[in-house]
C-alpha cells in the first residue's frame, strides 16, 4: 500500500513536479513573501525601532517623491549601473575572443583571469582604496615618477563614483568574460565552416553569427548584473562610504534604516528601489525566455 | 605582429587581475613604516603583521565562523535548489512564473530584507547567531543557484529519461543513476559559488553579527577604526580569507568554461 502510494507519487508528474519543487516554495514564502509584505507594512508607518509603529499614510511615499538626495542616489545608481554593464559586455566580449583561441598555457592564464570574482568584494574595495590612495597608494606613487600630479581617485567629487564604478567592473568583469566564453565554446561548428566556404569576413561572421546565438547569455548577463548592481554596498563600505557624492540606493537606505533607525522611510525606500528592478528585470526576463525557447 | 599584440593583451589582462590580489599579499608581509612609505616597491618582509593576527587580536574564530557558516548554507540552498531546479527545468512548473520569482529574490535590495529579518531575528532571538547568518546565507545564493542548475539541467536531454522509463525504471532510480551522473559538473559548479559567496559576503554579516558569529568579512572591516586604518594587519588578514578561494579557483577553472551557459546555449 504504501509502496502504491510512493510509486503513484513520484512517477506520476503532476504530483512529481509540486513535490519537487515544495521546499523552496516554502523557503520563498518566509524569504520572500513575509518581507515584502512587512517591508510594506512599515513604509506605512512610523516606526524607528522604539515604540510602537503608528500608521501615517502615504507620508513615507510623499517624502521619497520630494527627496532629492533620494533621486540623486537613483540617478548614481543608474550611471554606475548603465556605465558597468556596458563596460563589462564589450571588454567582456573582447576578453572572451581572446581567451577562445587555443594558447599555450591557456589553463594558467584563465584561472589567474577568474581570480577577481573569487576574491570577497568587500576586501577588494579596501585593497584598492589603499592600491589608489592620494599619498601612499602605489598607483600614484608611479604617477608621481612618470612626472605627474597625484590622481585623489578616490577623494575628487565626481572622479570617486567612477572609481566606484571601476572597482565593481575590475571584480565582475570576469563574469561576463566566462558566460560569453563558455558561450563561444558550445556554439556548433558547421555554421561557422559554411560561412568561411561562402568568403564571409571576420567581422560579418561575428555580427551575423557569434552575436546572435549568444544573445540569450547577453540578457543573462544583464539580466543578472542589474539585480547585482542595483545593490552596491560593499565597494562603497571598502572605499568613500557615500561621501564625496558616491551615495547609491542601497546606501541610502542603510544610513536611514540602520544609521537613523527610521524603519518606515526607509522601507518606502526601498519598495520604490524594488518596483523599479523588478519591472526592469520582468522585461528583460521576458525577453530571456523568448530568445532560449525561439530556437 | 599578431601573435605580439594578441600576448601583450593576455599579458596586460592578467596583470590587472591579478595585481591588486598579488598587493595583498605584499602589503601583509609590510612593517608599519613600509606602509606608508615612498617606495611601495621596496621594503624589509617581516611576519609581524600575522603574529598581531594571533597573538594581539586573535582572528581565528572568525574563519571557523566563516567556514561553519558557508558549509551549512551551501548544503542546504543544493538540498532545496537542486529539486527545485530539476522541476522547473523538466516540467516548466509554474511557466517560469515561479523561475522569475525566485531570481527575483536577488532584486530585493539587500539593505530592505534585512530590515524585516533584523526585527524577526531580534524577537526570535537569532541575532548574533549561526543559524540566524545561515538562514540569510539559504537566502542569499539560492535564486542563483537555482538559475545556474536550472541551465545544467535543460542541457540533459529529456528522450534519455523517456527511454530509461519505456525501459520500466521508476522516476526515482532515473533521477539516481542517469539524471545525477549527468548533473555532477553543475552540483560542483554551484557548490563553489555558494561556498564562495557565502563566505565572501559581508552586508548581512555586518548587520547581523556582533561579537558571537562573527565573520571574516567583518573581521577585516573592525581594522577600520575610527582614528586609522591598519593596513597590516587588515591585508594579512584577507590574504588568510583569500586563499580558500583561491584554491576553488584552481579546482573549478575547467568546469567553471562549460557550466556557466545557463543552458542557453545549445551546442
Amino acid at each position: 500500500m504504501a509502496e502504491q502510494v510512493k510509486t503513484r507519487l513520484f512517477d506520476d508528474d503532476r504530483y512529481m513536479r509540486w513535490i519537487l519543487i515544495g521546499p523552496l516554495l516554502l523557503f520563498l514564502v518566509c524569504f520572500m513573501l513575509y518581507p515584502t509584505l512587512y517591508s510594506l507594512y512599515m513604509s506605512f508607518t512610523d516606526y524607528v525601532m522604539r515604540g510602537a509603529p503608528n500608521f501615517i499614510g502615504l507620508d513615507n511615499y510623499r517624502a521619497v517623491l520630494a527627496d532629492d538626495v533620494f533621486w540623486a542616489a537613483l540617478g548614481r545608481t543608474l550611471y554606475v549601473l548603465v556605465l558597468s554593464i556596458s563596460v563589462e559586455l564589450t571588454l567582456g566580449m573582447a576578453l572572451a575572443l581572446v581567451l577562445n583561441r587555443d594558447f599555450k598555457g591557456q589553463g594558467i592564464v584563465r584561472g589567474l583571469c577568474f581570480i577577481p570574482l573569487l576574491v570577497s568584494p568587500l576586501s577588494m574595495s579596501l585593497m584598492w582604496n589603499y592600491i589608489l590612495h592620494i599619498q601612499f597608494g602605489v598607483v600614484n606613487t608611479v604617477i608621481g615618477w612618470a612626472g605627474f600630479e597625484p590622481v585623489g581617485f578616490l577623494s575628487t567629487p565626481g572622479l570617486a563614483l567612477n572609481t566606484v564604478a571601476f572597482i565593481t567592473i575590475w571584480q565582475w568583469l570576469p563574469f561576463s568574460t566566462f558566460v560569453l566564453l563558455a558561450g563561444l565554446k558550445g556554439l556548433p561548428r558547421d555554421q561557422y565552416e559554411a560561412a568561411q566556404i561562402d568568403g564571409a569576413s571576420p567581422w560579418r561572421i561575428f555580427f551575423r553569427l557569434t552575436l546572435p546565438m549568444l544573445k540569450p547569455l547577453i540578457i543573462i548577463i544583464i539580466l543578472l548584473r542589474t539585480m547585482w548592481l542595483m545593490r552596491l554596498f560593499d565597494p562603497l563600505y571598502g572605499t568613500t562610504r557615500g561621501g564625496l557624492e558616491t551615495e547609491l540606493l542601497d546606501w541610502m537606505i542603510y544610513r536611514v534604516s540602520f544609521v537613523f533607525f527610521d524603519i518606515g522611510q526607509g522601507a518606502a525606500y526601498a519598495l520604490f528601489a524594488l518596483y523599479i528592478t523588478l519591472i526592469v528585470g520582468a522585461l528583460m526576463f521576458k525577453q530571456l525566455i523568448k530568445a532560449m525557447d525561439g530556437k | 605582429m599578431g601573435r605580439f599584440l594578441f600576448w601583450l593583451a593576455v599579458g596586460l589582462m592578467v596583470f590587472v587581475f591579478v595585481f591588486p590580489v598579488l598587493w595583498i599579499y605584499v602589503t601583509a608581509l609590510k612593517g608599519p613604516d613600509d606602509i606608508f612609505a615612498d617606495n611601495p616597491f621596496v621594503f624589509a618582509p617581516t611576519l609581524e603583521n600575522f603574529d598581531y593576527l594571533i597573538n594581539v587580536r586573535p582572528s581565528y574564530w572568525e574563519l571557523i565562523n566563516s567556514m561553519i557558516m558557508s558549509v551549512a548554507s551551501t548544503f542546504f540552498v543544493m538540498a532545496v535548489s537542486l529539486p527545485a531546479a530539476y522541476s522547473f527545468a523538466r516540467f516548466n512548473t509554474g511557466n517560469g512564473h515561479i523561475l522569475f520569482i525566485t531570481i527575483s529574490t536577488r532584486m530585493f535590495p539587500g539593505v530592505v530584507a534585512a530590515i524585516p529579518f533584523f526585527l524577526l531575528f531580534r524577537d526570535l532571538g537569532l541575532l548574533d547567531t549561526h543559524l540566524g547568518l545561515s538562514l540569510l546565507y539559504v537566502y542569499f545564493n539560492m535564486s542563483f543557484a537555482t538559475f545556474l542548475l536550472y541551465g545544467f539541467f535543460r542541457e540533459i536531454p529529456e528522450s534519455l529519461e523517456k527511454a530509461a522509463m519505456l525501459d520500466g525504471y521508476d522516476r526515482l532510480s532515473i533521477l539516481r543513476w542517469i539524471v545525477f551522473p549527468l548533473i555532477k559538473p553543475g552540483i560542483a559548479v554551484t557548490t563553489m559559488f555558494c561556498l564562495i559567496w557565502s563566505w565572501n559576503e559581508f552586508l548581512f554579516a555586518f548587520l547581523f553579527t556582533r561579537r558571537i558569529a562573527r565573520t571574516i568579512s567583518v573581521g577585516q572591516s573592525t581594522f577600520w577604526g575610527s582614528v586609522e586604518i591598519q593596513w597590516g594587519p587588515m591585508a594579512a588578514l584577507m590574504c588568510i580569507a583569500v586563499l580558500p578561494t583561491l584554491l576553488a579557483a584552481w579546482i573549478m577553472q575547467k568546469h567553471v568554461i562549460r557550466g556557466l551557459t545557463f543552458g542557453a546555449v545549445k551546442g
